[in-house]
């Protein structure tokens, strides 16, 4: 069992390249520039992930980028949905069973007809459940 | 020949190979300048503390040691050290800087040096360990420096240096041994000369940096090539290039707006707000500042946003040589009322109220706030600003306004666009926000707000008056009109009822009016209904008498909400005298004679801005309608005279007393009181039903016949009438405390003399031949008898003038065509009169006639009546009047 990342940022971004919702899901407490660091490596990986994207038919994108010793880590939905994971840990099926399972709760999030695609998922259930997938996955 | 290359590669190369080849290129370079000590030059910005990540420091496997004699250059170095600081970033924003290398380089070094013995080497970093520029900078290198670290190497240690050994190398120490090894190995002459200064090195920095900016952006990686971009400007910026840094710094903050990075735009706004003040360009200067404030609140301290208020605010008041508008609508927001939409009639105003977010940390004035709505059928936006009251001070948070709205048209009204003034700038928001716990931060869905915050209603009836009563009420005599003032869903609450009279109509003011709460009829079949009594418990037939002035009624409060019943005293005025009518003058009764108009307005409304005209028919009439007919001629001539008494209300009328003054030429027999025959009064009149009397009369003599002709009777009647106003005629109502409950009514009558008077008869006697033959003479008799006693008759004479008259064509008369005749004045005398005659032509002819010229044709009864036509037979054939031939 590998144990617990310490640091991880999850964004899911959507089609149109705006984030609709971000979580520092590592065991360590926040650091505010840190986090900010964070934001802007995913936001550069976008880059990548657009290329990448279209090379494979496959959903998870594996790694695509790098930073110091932390990895962005892609799954790429069918609607074009992108989610972003800044990770250190270096187990990959875990990581691909948390995007799964994060993919499932992102389904029924569009499943609510009073969800607007593309706006921010402020939903605190969904919030928790990201935060419990990632106690057990990452 | 590094550009060179880089044009080679970017000629011949894949875009993967290309940009990771660029830049790992720019990193090395960086690294080196790092290394050498122009670390200071570099910007600490994410891009570069990233870059830097991915490449550590050089790990010779020996650090090069400072050659000798360069103390001078190494305190040169430190000296750079001790003056860099961070650059100052506009609105005091303070941020904690990045660290752009993984370790510390002096870590890295110290830890390779030959002499340092590795044991407690980690000891010695304990407290220089981690991220920040501040530890190295900050750093004391005698700080713990007796712990000495000696490193087992296998290379051979090396004794050409001066310095102790029991003191690691101080980071300028590190900077100078750098460079000169590095400028040992260094072959490449343009290559050293961009390490040579840091001018130098930041020239070749910057040639490469856009180099790889521009193959990113050819390569379709714009987040990439626009955050180089962002170096490019902060290299521009240092340099004092405001215009091209804030080119750049547009770049890269377009690109984070739009994708709604709004942490990563946090971090570059500020320096383009930096270069637009320094630019004096006012509108995007104010423009970052609002944008500064819509950002996330949790990206700046309160502080640091107050401080883009103040510049906010500063501007706005300022003389801005452009005045632009500002688009706050992330910042102000506002939304109706949850409650059901305010519903005005049309022609209303009312007061809308508002709530309003301000996202602004402190409270902000605004010189003038006005909302926007729009018609919610058509797309017109702006058509409608209603402004609020001035100069309002918005606080943080929920604020409510009240709008007053003038009156507007008819239709459903959504809220629209928020404008004001804040300054001398105009700002407008388009943010539409739920009432309520706001949970979404919804910035790319700006919906158009779809329900209805106001509705006009077309125009309606608001009222209605109705006349109480449609039957008729007493012409002449003090009534009450009674009007009913129905409210339809609206308050008639100060209204004023003005009521004018039309001609022949009187309102009597010195009497108060009566308002009484109207209960329609179908309450009053169900009295025992509890739960309609229940229903209203104020509503207990209530009665109020207010004054009426100048025709005016003010309208008491309690009879805003209720229908009321309004009763005011009239007297209709019709000076002429009724006519009955009789078999000889039919009536010819029209019933526009008894109509009365009223004409009513009613002026009510919240800004007696409502009026409600109408004009009501009233209809008057006289109690009684009376007709009259001979009953009955006795052979003495005395008339039988019925009086038929029509009532003509809705109310039981009490007959007292009745006379009949007759007309001259009839008189009264009996006592000649002029009452009827039988006395039986008072005679009670049901409503519309009739009642007769009976009156003897005959008829008396008289010679005037003008006066004959033009005399009318005059009929009394005493009465009184007991009705109820809300039926129709009632009693009057009393004026002064004595007025007597009896009522007078005069009615004339007209009797006609009969047409027919025969005083004289005229008979034809029977010829005494039964055939007529031309040229035969005839005796024609007459025969006049007098059936009246001259006295009586209207003939005075005795003598009776006679004359025949006959065709002279057919007849030829042999004696006397006219003379007087006389005989005796008794009734019943007769004389007869005779004249010969010989008709002259055959066939059926009239005969002639007997005329009395100087009695009137109805004093002449011709009984029996004479021949029309006669029958004359031709003459005999007779010889003497043939002529031999």
């Amino acid at each position: 069992m590998s144990d617990m990342a310490s640091t991880a940022c999850f964004v899911i971004v959507s089609k149109n390249d705006i984030p609709i919702y971000d979580a520092e899901v590592g065991s360590a407490p926040k650091k505010e520039d840190q986090a900010y660091q964070h934001q802007f490596i995913l936001h550069a990986a976008l880059d990548v992930v657009q290329d990448l994207a279209w090379a494979t038919s496959a959903m998870f994108l594996k790694s695509v980028d790098r930073f110091n010793d932390l990895v962005v880590s892609v799954y790429v939905t069918a609607g074009h949905t992108r989610f972003m994971l800044l990770h250190d840990s270096r187990s990959e099926d875990g990581i691909k069973s948390f995007f799964q399972e994060v993919h499932e709760l992102y389904i029924k999030i569009f499943l609510n007809p009073l969800y607007l695609p593309g706006s921010r998922i402020t939903s605190s259930h969904f919030n928790t459940k990201v935060r419990a997938l990632a106690r057990k996955y990452l | 020949m590094m550009v060179e290359l880089l044009l080679l590669i970017q000629r011949r190369s894949s875009i993967v190979f290309r940009v990771t080849f660029i830049l790992s290129v720019v990193l090395r370079f960086m690294r080196l300048a790092y290394l050498i000590g122009y670390g200071v030059e570099i910007e600490k910005s994410p891009v570069n503390s990233a870059s830097l990540s991915m490449l550590s420091w050089p790990k010779p496997a020996t650090w090069p040691s400072i050659p000798p004699d360069s103390s001078a250059e190494v305190m040169a170095k430190e000296k750079t050290i001790l003056q860099a600081k961070a650059r100052e970033k506009l609105f005091d924003i303070q941020r904690k800087p990045l660290p752009l290398e993984p370790s510390s380089l002096l870590r890295e070094a110290n830890r390779r040096r030959a002499f340092l013995s590795v044991g407690n080497l980690s000891e010695l970093y304990d407290s220089v360990d981690g991220s920040g520029l501040g530890a190295h900078s900050k750093l004391s290198p005698n700080k713990s420096s007796s712990n000495l670290m000696t490193r087992t190497m296998s290379g051979p240690a090396t004794s050409e240096t001066s310095l102790p050994v029991d003191r690691p190398m101080r980071l300028s120490e590190i900077h100078v041994a750098a460079e000169h090894a590095l400028k040992q190995t260094i072959s490449d002459p343009d290559f050293m000369t961009s390490l040579s200064s840091p001018e130098e090195f930041e020239s070749r920095y910057m040639e490469l940096t856009k180099g790889a900016a521009d193959n990113y952006h050819r390569s379709w990686w714009k987040r990439h090539g626009v955050v180089l971009d962002g170096e490019i400007a902060a290299i521009f910026f240092k340099h004092g290039n405001y215009d091209l840094a804030a080119k750049s710094y547009e770049k890269v903050c377009a690109l984070y707006s739009a994708e709604g990075w709004e942490e990563l735009l946090a971090d570059v706004l500020p320096d383009l707000a930096e270069c637009q003040k320094i630019l004096k360009d006012e509108a995007g200067y104010l423009a970052s500042c609002v944008k500064l404030l819509s950002l996330e609140s949790s990206l700046f301290s309160s502080k640091e946003r107050q401080a883009f208020q103040s510049e906010v605010v500063r501007l706005a008041h300022s003389e801005m040589r452009h005045p632009v508008p500002l688009d706050v609508s992330s910042l102000i927001t506002f939304a109706g009322n949850p409650a059901p939409p305010l519903e005005l009639c049309d022609g209303d105003p009312g007061t809308l109220s508002v709530a309003v977010w301000s996202g602004f940390p402190d409270d902000i004035t605004l010189e003038s706030l006005s909302l926007r709505l729009s018609a919610f059928s058509s797309a017109d936006e702006g058509l409608k600003a209603i402004r609020s009251t001035d100069a309002r001070v918005l606080v943080p948070g929920r604020n409510i306004i009240t709008f007053d709205i003038p009156p507007q048209k008819p239709g459903s009204y959504v809220l629209g666009a928020l404008t004001g003034q804040i300054g001398k700038l105009s700002f407008r928001s388009h943010g539409f926000s739920q009432d309520g716990p706001v949970d979404t931060d919804e910035f790319m869905s700006f919906e158009k707000p779809t329900r209805p915050v106001l509705k006009v209603r077309k125009p309606r009836a608001l009222v209605d008056i109705t006349p109480a009563v449609s039957s008729a009420l007493l012409m002449n005599e003090l009534q009450w009109i009674g009007l009913i003032v129905k409210p339809i869903d609206y308050s008639l609450k100060g209204g004023i009822l003005h009521i004018d009279a039309g001609a022949e109509l009187k309102i009597e003011e010195s009497q108060m009016i009566e308002i009484e709460s109207y209960r329609s009829d179908g309450e009053h079949s169900s009295p025992i209904d509890a739960s309609k009594v229940l229903s209203r418990p104020t509503d207990t037939g209530r009665v109020e008498k207010v004054p009426i002035e100048n025709g005016k009624i003010k309208l008491p409060d309690w009879a805003s909400d209720v229908t009321t019943l309004v009763w005011f005293p009239v007297r209709a005025i019709n000076d002429t005298v009724p006519k009955g009518t009789s078999p000889a003058s039919p009536q010819k009764h029209s019933i526009v004679d008894g109509m009365r108009m009223i004409a009513l307005k009613l002026e009510f409304g919240a800004f007696h801005n409502q009026i409600f005209e109408r004009t009501i028919a009233v209809h008057f009439t006289n109690p009684f309608h009376v007709s009259t007919r001979v009953v009955d001629k006795c052979n003495d001539g005395t008339l039988l005279l019925q009086v038929i008494l029509h009532s003509e209300v809705k109310a039981t009328l009490h007959v007292k007393d009745v006379s009949l003054d007759l007309q001259a030429g009839f008189e009264h027999l009996g006592k000649g009181d002029g009452r009827p025959t039988s006395s039986l009064f008072p005679l009670v009149i049901a409503p519309s039903s009739k009642a007769g009397i009976l009156f003897v009369i005959r008829l008396s003599g008289t010679k005037d016949l003008d006066e004959l002709e033009q005399a009318d009777s005059m009929l009394h009647i005493k009465y009184g009438i007991s009705g109820d106003r809300a039926t129709g005629a009632h009693s009057p109502v009393p004026v002064k405390p004595d007025d007597s409950e009896e009522l007078l009514f005069k009615i004339s009558l007209k009797l006609k003399r009969p047409v027919l008077d025969p005083c004289l008869a005229v008979g034809f006697l029977p010829f005494s031949t039964d055939c007529l033959r031309v040229g035969q003479l005839v005796n024609m008799k007459w025969r006049v008898e007098r059936l009246k006693d001259l006295e009586e008759a209207s003939l005075s004479d005795d003598e009776i003038l006679y004359q025949v008259d006959a065709n002279p064509q057919n007849w030829m008369v042999a004696g006397r065509k006219s003379g007087h005749i006389s005989f005796s004045e008794a009734q019943g005398s007769r004389i007869e009169i005779a004249v010969t005659c010989v008709p002259l032509v055959s066939g059926y002819v009239h005969p002639p006639q007997l005329g009395l010229p100087d009695v009137g044709d109805a004093n002449i009864s011709c009984n029996p009546a004479g021949p029309h036509l006669v029958c004359v037979l031709p003459p005999t054939l007779s010889t003497s009047y043939c002529i031999p031939a």
